[in-house]
């Protein structure tokens, strides 16, 4: 872990719209305070709310900025109103049994023994008022939905004038060019775009597709979890209430975790942490594999691409069985599809290097023990965009932009796949114009400076087409066919067990060991057996050798 | 001759400076250095030059102003519209009257004190790498095989000037590094997350053993670290372990664990804003840093702020960090102004203590598809410092590609400058020889006072 | 600049000429080097002493105090008695060098004057409540595997030691020549500091008796000890 460090930093917030509930406070018909669940930007048939809260300002007195807390002063909303826009549900983060048609299994109640890791907060298993048990919540009604798909839709409605209608605090909602196209046609719900594309996509049954929070912020609190875990996750040095976003980024570490510890605690070939399809999951990763809440989804709607068409995890390979509360429960999925490559394909991996060259970069220092130095070049100023040929840049580009080119459909800062069919290397649908300037709806993915007058070129393949073709898996492959691959692992081990950096005396230690792991089948313990007898490994902790009194 | 005349000379020859006579040269300038003190900071994440150092308010070549289109301007307190197209502003040059340094608004308050202010603009980084820029910023050495080679400035500073201080090198999340020959195991930088960890770390209950009795034990096991390292082929660690011990029995009767809590830092620099969204707690770890000089147990303090790694449209919040990171240093030097030098009568802290800033890299001149700038190559760094020039700026990039472009020759010829000179410098200003722990780097005797 | 100094900034230019740092010649084996390649290679060790890895430390820091998870022993450790022998281990781990992935912090490689006092603090929470449980009859005794009496002379002291030694150390304490009598220095001149504790009461009252005050420090040594910290 100390190469890769695939622990997620507090920069990146994993909080996709289509998938993060916030909840509101209201008065009740009582005069009570009372929570609402909501997803911003939720499309909904009454005109009034549409996306936006489901209850206007005039039934609740408040308005509800993005991420800041409510404006106005709260009056009791009316029961039929409240009614006609929310709804309560038993939701999964309060029953085990969340899927059953009236679950019965609360959380500290009726389901008696969660498992330890899963805690929700106190926040959470509580009303309004503090004191009194939630035994469902309430939710607007959009969100509520349980199906898996439903269908575009489209307002027909024009641009206005003059400040947002109802007292709104965003004008409505117009089509875009997407829905413009698609309107009726089926949409999956578990799409990042549904949200905002479709009426009748929600959360799914008991909201399992969405994360709670505790407020209004899109980083509400949600669960106790570790938060120190030198030693791992089972044996945790602080606990402490943290958001969604912190919940599923301990996850993705856990499956990179899990994933090297199965590797090497099963023996297994070590070329398969840059080539296996198979991984393990628990709940938490089940329910976030099955929502597929990729965190950028909106951009490319212009291509056609609503959902992740062929995602590096297929979510029919998650294990139906698992349950987000199963914390502490690991499976073994055989095989997560054709783009998956070992740890290069995990969300841990894609979101720590979140850029093509950081994750190029990344693979050349981890597994080829490498690293780009200039030396002492000096840049000149030069309009050759091909890093490649640059004077300067080329010293490291030449090498660097190869390995990033296999990241070009990967999204940057995501865990999300661009299928070669709405999005080909070439496109001709971004070609420059007269004026050398490509459409709009192209600069996100495909790189002026290397299109034409009849194609754009898909960003970051300018270097390697066929390296962007074959994406992860061939960057997995050609790593793993790579001499230096066994001479990396060889050293990075050996120093490991010497406790001090290797140096030239060392190449024919380096040498037999190379020959112990490679004709073993790249299995560590050959690696270590053959390490472990060693002089060099029997004289490290020598304190009395030669010359010594 | 003067240490500048000796620095001067030794640079047109083109060469560092060792040997027998060198060494003499510099160990005198080193005896006057004892009492100086050191601050650190490291802005991590790469920032942004053309909002502060190397101000930039006009389309040109690949540059893309800071501006209204991308940039969130009302907090910016130094901003001032200018016009860059029909719907759009950047900002004017921030350069008050009797300032030599044109800056961006993100240099903040920090600009009310430009006449102590040295700033190096167009330094060669030749990378774009977080680590490998961050360790050549503090080393001056890029990474070999993913490795750092050298220390870093504050181990450098340390071991020549503070091994015999409480707390020679105090490192608050600052990539520091101790790496290579000649060191002397007590400046090994003392690594926390956070000031707190010290108060708690040094307190001792009295109520089981005594202090006596616990140093009765450190006592003793320096003793053993030192009889075993007798017996040993490679005594270095054991020898080592033994300062160490001997180092901790001074920190633990210093009584100082409560000086150092964060309660009491507050209480102690009330000028310094501890609320501020992204220098909050480098404000208590600035607090610390005036604490511990004012009572002579430290050398260095090093410290880090984040938030400038803004490839995305979190670039909207970049001159906010910087007139933070800023504002904190102009409250910083407020603080070291008015506090009496612990050792030299007469004397404020000011006039002893050198300050330096360095990031990773800079920001790209262009603003990326995500609305935010990525890694370049180029980079400017600060040195606020009664032995540096003051109110000077040296350095500079080319107007169309921000790079850096040589304004001087050295031994090698002419070249930009680059943190291995910038730290070369900065050492030899306090009669450290730079070969002793820089490989590459020049004296630029124009930059000393 | 005068012509004096300019001659002797010469000289100094000249012998500094000569000057290279080492790592500026690149490094090759020892073999490859003319004439050296029938030498009998050297297996002694290459290297210093090794700090032990911080996770070795602490896994072995719970297995001394009797097994606990992390969260447990820190209850443990700072039990309910007021006694600030322990604080969290939030803020124990950078000092004692871990690294912070999440932002990139390495782990660290060598002790430091700090991290040892955060040795001595943990060692000390350590010793402590094992003195209380230990020598005050609860069973099964977790570091102190003897009865203490008050009186003890060096011969008596010794096969103690040697529990305590095999216990921190790994080896018999008669493999370390004097170290016993010097540890039983230790352990008179605390029982010596802490001959007046009888009569004090309240706040001022210590929480260990004499001989438990000595105990304490004497295993505080062994946890601190260097063969304990490096390899």
């Amino acid at each position: 872990m100390d190469v890769l460090r695939l622990e997620v930093g507090p920069a990146l917030q994993f909080r996709p719209p289509s998938t993060s509930l916030r909840r509101v406070t209201i008065l009740g018909p009582d005069g009570k305070s009372l929570y609402v669940y909501y997803r911003p930007n939720q499309r909904r048939i009454r005109e009034a709310t549409d996306g936006e809260f489901c209850l206007t300002k005039a039934e609740t007195g408040l308005s509800f900025p993005p991420n800041k807390p409510h404006v106005g002063s709260a009056i009791a909303v009316k029961q039929e109103a409240l009614d006609a826009a929310t709804v309560q549900i038993k939701p999964w983060w309060l029953y085990r049994d969340y899927r059953s048609a009236a679950p019965v299994l609360r959380y500290g109640e009726a389901w008696k023994t969660p498992d330890v890791g899963y805690q929700p907060i106190d926040e959470l298993l509580l009303e309004a008022d503090e004191h009194t048990p939630t035994v469902a919540v309430r939710v607007c009604k959009e969100e509520a939905q349980g199906a898996e798909s439903g269908t575009v839709y489209a307002t027909g409605r024009k641009p206005s004038k003059g400040p947002p209608p109802f007292d709104r605090l965003r004008p409505l909602p117009l089509d875009d060019v997407y829905a413009k196209a698609n309107a009726g046609k089926p949409i999956a719900c578990r799409a990042g775009a549904a949200v905002s594309l479709s009426v009748d996509c929600g959360c799914g049954v008991g909201l399992e597709r969405c994360y709670p929070g505790e407020g209004f912020k899109r980083d509400g609190k949600a669960f106790v979890m570790p938060s120190k875990t030198p030693l791992g996750v089972d044996l945790p040095f602080d606990q402490a209430e943290q958001s969604p976003s912190d919940w599923m980024k301990l996850w993705w570490t856990q499956e990179a975790v899990r994933f090297l510890g199965k590797v090497f605690r099963e023996n297994r070939d070590f070329r398969e942490v840059l080539t296996a399809r198979w991984s393990t999951v628990n709940g938490p990763l089940a329910q976030f594999y099955r929502s597929n809440a990729a965190a950028n989804s909106g951009k490319t709607k212009a291509f056609g691409l609503v959902d992740d068409g062929e995602p590096l995890f297929d979510p029919g390979a998650v294990p139906v069985g698992l349950l987000p509360h199963d914390v502490g429960t690991w499976e073994t999925v055989a095989d997560r599809g054709p783009h998956a490559a070992g740890i290069l394909t995990m969300p841990a991996f894609l979101t720590k290097y979140a850029s093509r060259r950081a994750r190029g970069a990344a693979l050349y220092a981890s597994f080829l023990c490498k690293g780009f130095v200039a030396g002492d070049v000096m840049l000149m100023p030069s309009t050759e965009p091909n890093l490649m040929k640059r004077p300067g840049c080329a010293t490291c580009h030449a090498t660097l932009e190869p390995l990033a080119a296999y990241f070009s459909r990967v999204v940057e800062t995501d865990w999300r796949w661009l299928p070669e069919g709405p999005m080909p290397t070439l496109d001709p649908r971004c070609k420059l114009d007269a004026s050398g300037k490509a459409p709009g709806f192209c600069r996100d993915y495909y790189d002026p400076a290397f299109s034409s007058k009849t194609e754009g070129m898909l960003r970051g393949a300018y270097a390697s087409p066929a390296h962007a073709a074959g994406g992860p898996v061939l960057a997995g492959a050609e790593l793993a066919a790579s001499p230096e691959l066994g001479t990396c692992v060889v050293e990075r081990v050996a120093a490991g067990f010497l406790g001090r950096a290797l140096d030239p005396d060392d190449a024919t230690l380096v040498t037999s060991l190379r020959a112990a792991f490679v004709d073993g089948g790249y299995k560590i313990k050959p690696l270590v057996r053959s390490l472990l007898r060693s002089p060099q490994y029997r004289s490290a902790n020598n304190l009395a050798s030669k010359g010594t009194p | 001759m003067d240490r500048r005349a000796f620095l001067a000379a030794c640079s047109v020859a083109g060469l560092g400076v060792s040997g027998v006579l060198g060494r003499a040269l510099f160990a005198a300038t080193q005896a006057a250095a004892d009492q100086e003190f050191f601050v650190f900071v490291h802005a991590s994440g790469g920032w942004d030059v053309t909002l502060w150092a190397d101000p930039r308010n006009e389309r040109r070549g690949i540059v893309e102003p800071g501006s209204t289109d991308n940039l969130d301007t009302t907090p910016i307190k130094n901003w001032v519209d200018r016009k860059l197209d029909e719907d759009t502003n950047t900002f004017e040059i921030v350069q008050p009257k009797g300032c030599n340094i044109p800056f961006g608004p993100g240099i903040g308050r920090l600009v009310e004190r430009a006449d102590r202010l040295c700033l190096i603009n167009g330094l060669a980084m030749n990378t774009v790498s977080h680590p490998d820029g961050t360790t050549y910023s503090v080393t001056g050495r890029h990474l070999v095989g993913g490795r750092v080679v050298a220390s870093s400035i504050d181990t450098m500073m340390a071991n020549e000037l503070g091994k015999e201080q409480t707390f020679p090198s105090v490192s608050i999340a600052f990539p520091s590094s101790y790496v290579g020959d000649d060191l002397d195991r007590r400046v090994v930088p003392l690594r926390i997350s956070n000031i707190g960890a010290i108060t708690r770390t040094l307190t001792r209950s009295e109520r089981w053993e005594t202090s006596a009795d616990r140093d009765a034990v450190t006592t003793l096991l320096a003793d053993e670290a030192r009889e075993l390292a007798k017996h040993t082929q490679y005594p270095g660690a054991l020898n080592g372990l033994a300062l160490q011990y001997d180092a901790l029995r001074r920190m633990l009767g210093s009584g100082l664990s409560e000086v150092f809590s964060v309660p009491a830092l507050k209480s102690a620099q009330p000028s310094l804003d501890y609320k501020a969204r992204f220098a909050g707690n480098a404000a208590i770890n600035a607090a610390f840093a005036v604490e511990a000089m004012k009572r002579n147990v430290i050398r260095c303090t090093s410290l880090a702020m984040g938030g400038f790694d803004t490839h995305t449209n979190n670039y909207r919040q970049q001159p906010v960090v910087q007139q933070e990171l800023f504002g904190l240093l102009h409250d910083l030097l407020g603080v070291l102004d008015a506090t009496p030098h612990p050792t030299k009568a007469g004397k404020k802290l000011a006039d002893h203590t050198h300050i330096l800033v360095v990031s990773d890299f800079c920001r790209t001149p262009q603003i990326n598809v995500a609305q935010g700038r990525d890694h370049y190559p180029n980079n400017s760094a600060l040195v606020i410092s009664p032995r540096f020039k003051r109110n000077a700026v040296f350095g500079k990039t080319d107007p169309d590609q921000l790079l850096p472009v040589p304004t001087r020759t050295f031994s090698d010829g002419a070249r930009a400058f680059t943190p291995a000179d910038l730290l070369a410098t900065f050492v030899s200003a306090f009669g450290v020889n730079p070969r002793k722990y820089l490989r590459d780097g020049e004296v630029v005797p124009e930059w000393l006072a | 600049m005068s012509r004096r100094a300019f001659a002797v900034v010469s000289g100094v230019a000249l012998l500094a000429a000569c000057y290279h740092p080492r790592d500026t010649i690149p490094a090759v084996p020892v073999a490859a080097l003319p004439g050296h390649a029938a030498l009998t290679v050297d297996t002694s060790p290459k290297s210093d002493l090794r700090m032990v890895p911080t996770e070795a430390y602490v896994r072995t820091y719970l297995a001394l105090f009797g097994g606990l998870a992390p969260l447990e022993l820190q209850k443990r450790a700072r039990g309910a008695d007021g006694a600030q022998l322990f604080d969290t281990w939030g803020d124990y781990l950078a000092t004692l060098g871990l690294p912070d992935y999440k932002t990139d912090l390495p782990r660290a490689r060598e002790t430091n004057a700090l991290m040892l006092a955060t040795f001595e603090r943990l060692g000390a929470a350590l010793c402590d409540r094992a003195v209380e449980h230990d020598l005050r009859g609860s069973k099964p005794r977790v570091v102190f595997d003897f009865d203490a009496p008050k009186e003890l002379d060096v011969t008596a002291f010794t096969p103690r030691f040697d529990v305590l030694h095999r216990t921190f150390l790994g080896y018999p304490e008669k493999l370390a020549p004097g170290r016993a009598a010097r540890f039983f220095d230790l352990y008179a001149k605390t029982l010596t500091r802490h001959a007046g504790d009888a009569g004090k009461t309240g706040k001022d009252k210590p929480k260990l008796a004499p001989n438990e005050a000595a105990w304490a420090v004497v295993c505080e040594g062994l946890v601190r000890h260097p063969e304990f910290h490096l390899y």
